[in-house]
């Protein structure tokens, strides 16, 4: 597609509200929890009280018994497979159970009370086994083996991820100055106000319809077939509206089988929606990952080399978060221009809740370790921070070490922004009498969709009615990202139509065509390509019929808001409804659709980690402003500064949004965001102890939108969705320093660590370089 | 689920909760009770609805004598300029305590009965010389409000007992107090630490001082040690670290997923200077009128 100017833009660029907002806003949007059918059970699960058990016997008959139960279920009697990566997971216990939470059995009752009571009346009769809880104790030898049954599984190292690239030991001779050090980041929650929940219903005829806010909606329907031993060609996936998912219900979780499951054995509709308690304990987190970083430079600041030794502790099961080092990994060895690497990773095994997919999925917590050496190294070689990210930035043409090809690149820029806009040059260091500090981390990500499957396409079909009226069926589904609108603004803008006129359906498995899902930032830059793809072909077919109308030629016609006109004679002109209804209404008419998809050129990475996974990269970069005070160790943040290249945004207001919502997930996670546990129990599963920040935590957020037209993206567009949440741990760690001379070594930064750290006078560990850091 | 029975009296509300010792229990603004409930702590049977009750709610001051309702709910308090001025602390711990919503439905009573350790009001009735009024089967009675708390959950309430009203005693010139407190998060916390601190002075001398503490012990405490440290003084930093210092050895914290004790007592040495210090600025004149302490008393100044 050509590039197209600003000037050129009706729709594209305009700061539109999103669609479902008054839906949204007044509490008239149906959730999946609002859906009501006749014959609705109301599903309950029995999960595992002890982190590690063997399972001797269960019995269920009392459960049985007890009026209004309709179907109790446990691995003895039902038909089930396994599922993770590995194969190392199954819906319902049977041998063995590994966390606290794990699912044992699960009742369907007419109601939620009953369900309750039969839950209490099912007796499980444990073997309780030794636990290990701590990543780095469960990789010696004498930690009890949480997967003995797994014959391919080393210790408890579910997986490895290593990858080299030039010669770390050789450069590391000739550096200036290396920094070292060990980098925490804390099991974390997605924690969406609507908690996981699922409707299965088996027609008489043996069909399957699933109500699930899932965004990997397809393979969703073939881990059910795979699983459960289903004909896919006979499930039918619905996604209602979502509200709030940040990752955690991307893909299929234990409890949607068990609903289908449990579906099956009642013949009657069930529900299963978790209580907040279950949100935390039963479904996926954010793992814990613990990096052993090292980066050195060259005298002139010249990167040389990062090497990295990771522990990720991975909980019980492989489910996504298996898989966050193919991003922690990226961050490492292309966040800059860094010549040299090595990353030594091992997934471990561990008693506890499992990690999934949330939001910046491994960046935040690379980002944590890679960032702060950043400022750590520039203070070792005597430069300032921002002068040594600006030498090393990654720019356009480059190739990273693991074949990522940068094309639009705004790094540079959006360092220049906030370094502007924070007053970094003359307020850096110079406010520690006062215990402020700034800190600064950018960030690299997956911006033009990320290859992790046979597919990373989006199918679209635009369809124009006899009225007008424009509807985008798209592969892609919204999860309160905004997309929707975003889909809708390209499908107008390529069309000549007004946004109101364009409507968009996405949420129906049998109506919409194939997308691998919303994850990795790729719904605008992916589906958003495939969107305009067909309203290009759908518009063409409209100037064809209005050319026979006009008595024009289709190559002189264009659409604008509506209306169809001779280009230079606007008094030749019809309504563009008048010419869909030219095509169809009349013998041998046809209807105006078109199909179109979309599958970016990107490669698989191979079997050493290298490959162009995505087809655009996005940057950004932030400063954070903090006041730490010494005495409680208590850190206000006082400002936040962005600035985030994002190709073109398509809606700027959009943008923000998300950038803005991001960030403050970022301040969470950097301050009092973590599921504390205590011997594998997460000792509050609550909101309050839980430590979602406030208004009053988040300061205004300063968001600037760096333009800079990917050649690829739909008008020039970038993926914007996890940017935000990124680069906040590490800027206000940074900021702490700054404040204090301290290095922090782990978030999220709550009091009495920092308070620790200040007591202790945690430093940076120089290798080599300048000894007294003034910036801890 | 529970029955709920609406008295029309005080006296209708002890007889129903005397004659249902085991069963009954009493709710206000139920913002403790509904969580305890749901969360299967507490499973009343019977539910006491005190809300429409006449006479119990609002508060006065008449004098140096300050009486608060046990229905008054906080937000009524931190709303209040009066109570501004003259039991700042008490408006200080109201500000942070929940949220708007949260604060709009609790009541002074129910934070005092839940006797939950970190509860944010009784340290800031505590350094007013604090005394509960009791109404129970055997009439009215007092007990000062340093010996109404028990163990956390506890106080001395028997069963038909009821809180009325707490009374206390606010000086109407030359006095100041403060409340701050240590949390994760700069709103919508339950404290780690919280310290109330009161001061009278009487020609640039301390003549009366309290302290009180919550979160870091079973109950909330008054620590008179630190009260002894400061008396007399004009407040220099070896007198407020003194205080600090005992009032630290005072109490008796825990570790758990709020910090350590070790920790917590480390606040606690220096959030009682800082709450005293306030108290005297404004005692003296010296604080800005109507304006509230930082959450944890470091004047950030741009």
């Amino acid at each position: 597609m050509p590039a197209v100017r600003a000037s050129e833009l009706q729709v594209v660029g305009r700061r539109i509200p999103k669609l479902d907002a008054p839906e949204k806003v007044t509490g008239q949007i149906a959730y999946a929890d609002d859906l009501r059918m006749s014959g609705l059970l109301e599903g309950a699960i029995l999960r595992s009280p002890h982190p590690h058990a063997r399972i001797l016997s269960i019995d269920v008959s009392d459960a049985e018994r007890l009026p209004g139960v309709r179907a109790v279920i446990h691995a003895g009697n039902v038909q089930q497979g396994c599922f993770g990566y590995g194969n190392d997971n199954v819906p319902l216990k049977g041998d063995k159970v590994r966390f606290i939470g794990d699912e044992v059995a699960a009742v369907a009752a007419v109601d939620e009370e009953v369900a309750k009571r039969a839950l209490e009346l099912i007796r499980v009769e444990y073997e309780v086994l030794p636990a290990v809880f701590d990543p780095f104790e469960a990789l010696e030898d004498s930690s009890p083996s949480i997967h003995d049954e797994l014959p391919d599984v080393d210790g408890n190292v579910s997986m490895r991820w290593d990858f080299d690239h030039g010669d770390v030991d050789a450069v590391a001779d000739r550096a200036a100055a290396i920094v070292e050090g060990r980098y925490s980041a804390p099991q974390a929650a997605p924690a969406p106000i609507e908690t996981h929940v699922v409707i299965a219903s088996f027609s008489p005829s043996g069909h399957l319809t699933v109500w699930s806010p899932v965004h990997m909606v397809f393979m969703y329907r073939k881990a059910l077939a795979d699983v459960l031993g289903l004909d896919w060609r006979k499930i039918t996936v619905i996604q209602p509206p979502v509200g709030g998912s940040f990752g955690g219900k991307i893909d299929i979780d234990t409890h949607d089988f068990i609903a289908v499951m449990l579906a099956r054995h009642a013949r009657r509709p069930v529900r299963l929606v978790m209580s907040r308690e279950e949100e935390f304990i039963g479904t996926r987190t954010r793992q814990p990952i613990h990096f052993t970083l090292r980066t050195g430079a060259d005298a002139d600041g010249n990167l040389l080399f990062r090497d990295a030794e990771v522990v990720s502790d991975n909980g019980a099961y492989n489910a996504w978060g298996s898989h966050a080092m193919l991003v922690a990994m990226n961050t490492i060895t292309s966040m800059y221009r860094v010549p040299n690497s090595r990353i030594r990773c091992a997934v471990v095994y561990t008693n506890k809740n499992y990690g999934g997919s949330v939001r910046g999925f491994g960046n935040p917590q690379a980002t944590f370790a890679v960032e702060q050496q950043m400022e750590e190294l520039a203070d070792a070689l005597g430069m300032d921070p921002m002068d040594l990210r600006l030498r090393n930035a990654n720019q356009s043409g480059d190739v990273t070490p693991q074949g990522m090809e940068i094309t639009s690149c705004g790094l540079s820029q959006c360092l220049d922004i906030v370094r502007e806009q924070s007053g970094w040059d003359r307020r850096r260091g110079k406010m520690r009498d006062r215990h402020r500090g700034l800190g600064a981390a950018a960030f690299i990500h997956v911006g033009g969709g990320a290859r992790i499957y046979g597919s990373d396409g989006c199918g679209a079909i635009v369809k124009v009615d006899e009225s007008g009226q424009v509807t985008l069926i798209s592969g892609s589904s919204e999860l309160g990202q905004g997309s929707e609108t975003a889909l809708a603004m390209i499908v107008a803008e390529e069309m000549g139509v007004p946004i109101e006129s364009v409507h968009v359906v996405n949420s129906n498995t049998d109506i919409k065509p194939w997308d691998v899902g919303v994850h990795a930032s790729r719904t605008t830059f992916v589906a958003g390509n495939a969107a305009r793809m067909a309203a290009a072909a759908a518009r063409d077919k409209i100037l064809e019929a209005a050319a026979d109308l006009l008595d024009a030629r289709a190559g002189d016609l264009r659409i604008r808001e509506g209306v169809v006109e001779v280009a230079g004679e606007p008094d030749r002109q019809i309504e563009f409804g008048r010419a869909v209804r030219r095509r169809l209404l009349r013998e041998e008419g046809s209807v105006v659709m078109a199909t179109a998809f979309y599958d970016p050129p990107t490669h698989h990475q191979d079997k050493d980690y290298r490959g162009n996974i995505s087809a655009a990269y996005g940057f950004g970069a932030h400063v954070a402003e903090v006041e730490v005070d010494p005495g409680t160790g208590m850190v206000r943040l006082l400002n936040l500064w962005t600035a985030h290249d994002v190709g073109r945004a398509i809606n700027p207001m959009s943008c923000e949004g998300q950038i803005e919502g991001g960030a403050a997930m970022g301040v969470g996670l950097a301050l009092s965001e973590e599921l504390v546990m205590f011997d594998g129990q997460i000792a509050a599963p609550n909101f309050h102890d839980y430590g979602l920040p406030t208004a009053v935590d988040v300061p205004r957020t300063v968001v600037n939108l760096v333009e800079t037209i990917d050649p690829l993206g739909p008008f020039g567009a970038k993926g914007v969705g996890e940017g935000g949440i990124i680069p906040p741990p590490a800027a206000i760690a940074n900021a702490i320093a700054d404040a204090t001379g301290v290095r922090p070594r782990e978030y999220p930064m709550r009091p009495w660590k920092v308070k620790h750290w200040i007591d202790s006078g945690e430093r940076s560990h120089v290798v080599a370089g300048k000894e007294a850091s003034e910036h801890g | 689920m529970a029955d709920v029975f609406i008295p029309g009296s005080l006296e209708e509300a002890v007889d129903f909760l005397a004659d249902h010792p085991t069963t009954a229990m009493p709710i206000a603004g139920g913002t403790d009770l509904l969580v305890d409930a749901r969360t299967g702590r507490s499973r009343p049977e019977r539910l006491v609805d005190l809300s429409g009750l006449r006479g119990i709610e609002g508060f006065e001051l008449d004098g140096e004598l300050l009486r608060v309702g046990a229905l008054t709910r906080i937000r009524s308090i931190e709303l209040d300029a009066e109570l501004g001025r003259r039991a700042t602390a008490l408006v200080e711990a109201a500000r942070v305590l929940g949220s708007v919503q949260i604060r709009t439905m609790a009541t002074v009573g129910g934070n005092l009965c839940h006797g939950t350790p970190s509860a944010e009001m009784p340290p800031s009735l505590l350094v007013h010389d604090a005394v509960a009024e009791i109404t129970g089967k055997g009439g009215q009675y007092s007990v000062p409000l340093a010996a109404f708390f028990v163990a956390p959950g506890r106080t001395v309430l028997a069963p038909g007992d009821l809180l009325t009203s707490v009374r206390a005693r606010v000086p109407s010139s030359a006095a100041g107090s403060c409340y701050l407190r240590q949390t994760v998060r700069w709103s919508m916390d339950l404290a780690g630490v919280g310290v109330a601190a009161s001061v009278h002075v009487e020609g640039g001398a301390v003549s009366n001082a309290r302290v009180a503490l919550c979160a870091v012990a079973p109950v909330p405490m008054v620590v008179t040690g630190a009260e002894n440290a400061v008396m007399g003084t004009s407040l220099a930093p070896d007198a407020l670290a003194e205080a600090g210092r005992r009032a630290a050895e005072a109490c008796s914290p825990i570790s758990d997923a709020r910090g350590t004790a070790e920790y917590r007592r480390q606040v606690v040495s220096v959030l009682v200077p800082r709450a005293l210090r306030i108290a005297w600025l404004r005692a003296t004149g010296s604080w800005p009128e109507g304006s509230p302490a930082p959450v944890n008393g470091v004047w950030t100044r741009e």
